[in-house]
């Protein structure tokens, strides 16, 4: 089927129809990365696919579809974090209310001032695919709601006072909950991938 | 010059690559000499440097990830042409 050009796009883009076979993989991927859930990674999908086709008329052109689709499923990601979270409410845990009490919190805004260092320095293996495998499996071993936080946060680029209105948390609990993700995440990094050189 | 807090507060709001070059650098300069806060920020920077890498990468396809199965990508194809229509 030929590339048409959608009215208010400057550039020809793939027609919705094609959608599936070229963005489909690309955008459920996405989708498992940030949901663990194939049924809700599916729905997901589905919901950017034809909330794309109902905005199509907006699309620009400025950038690739793929990148476009993308943004749009930024926010049915949101949305089915926000579902869930409505099913079990974000409680804070006596360790973590410990921490925001504890002093060196109050007056200087971190946890300990001595953190574990890395057993090896990350930064040499970022071009290794195997790498970014593992470390995808180490977020999805992080805890929930530090997990949730950390998508929101980090990974899908919501303000603070975003992440929190849709956690139902303080500021300070969002710091929290980011540095227990953190802590897991290298904890798990550095036990999974030591295993795998 | 930064405070600790207003240095951890800084890098809980935003990513510290996206911040103006000079507060990048009065930033940097406190993690860098601080012997309070210097550990613990400096491994919340490698975080926010490994999480942009993978972001960069995942938008470029670079990491494996589960792929859609044939019956998944019908049902769906399906749904597109009708609402397409």
């Amino acid at each position: 089927m030929p590339e048409k050009k959608y009215s208010g796009a400057k550039v020809p883009i793939t027609p919705p129809e094609q959608w599936v076979e070229q963005y489909g993989d690309y955008l459920y991927g996405f989708a498992m990365s940030r949901l663990r859930n194939p049924e809700s990674a599916q729905d997901c999908v589905q919901d950017t696919l034809l909330a794309g086709i109902k905005a199509l008329d907006r699309f620009d052109g400025s950038r690739d579809i793929k990148f476009w689709l993308r943004g749009i499923m930024r926010n049915k990601i949101v949305d089915q974090i926000r579902r869930s979270i409505k099913e079990n409410k974000v409680d804070i845990e006596a360790e973590d209310e410990a921490l925001l009490e504890s002093f060196w919190f109050k007056y200087s805004g971190i946890a300990t001032t001595n953190p574990d260092p890395w057993q090896f320095n990350p930064r040499k293996y970022y071009d290794n695919t195997e790498f970014w495998k593992v470390f995808e499996t180490c977020i999805d071993e992080v805890k929930e709601p530090a997990r949730q936080a950390f998508i929101l946060r980090v990974l899908e680029d919501q303000t603070t006072d975003e992440v929190c209105k849709v956690l139902d948390i303080t500021p300070n609990y969002l710091w929290v909950l980011l540095h227990r993700a953190r802590q897991q995440l290298k904890v798990s990094l550095e036990a999974r991938w030591k295993d795998s050189i | 010059m930064f405070t600790c807090k207003q240095v951890s507060k800084a890098l809980h709001k935003e990513d510290y690559a996206e911040m103006s070059t000079l507060r990048r650098c009065f930033l940097k300069l406190h993690v860098h000499l601080c012997v309070f806060c210097g550990k613990f920020n400096t491994q919340v920077i490698d975080s926010q440097d490994m999480c942009r890498c993978y972001k960069d990468k995942e938008a470029h396809d670079a990491v494996e990830r589960p792929k859609l199965n044939p019956s998944q990508k019908e049902a769906l194809k399906e749904l597109i042409s009708e609402q397409a229509e």
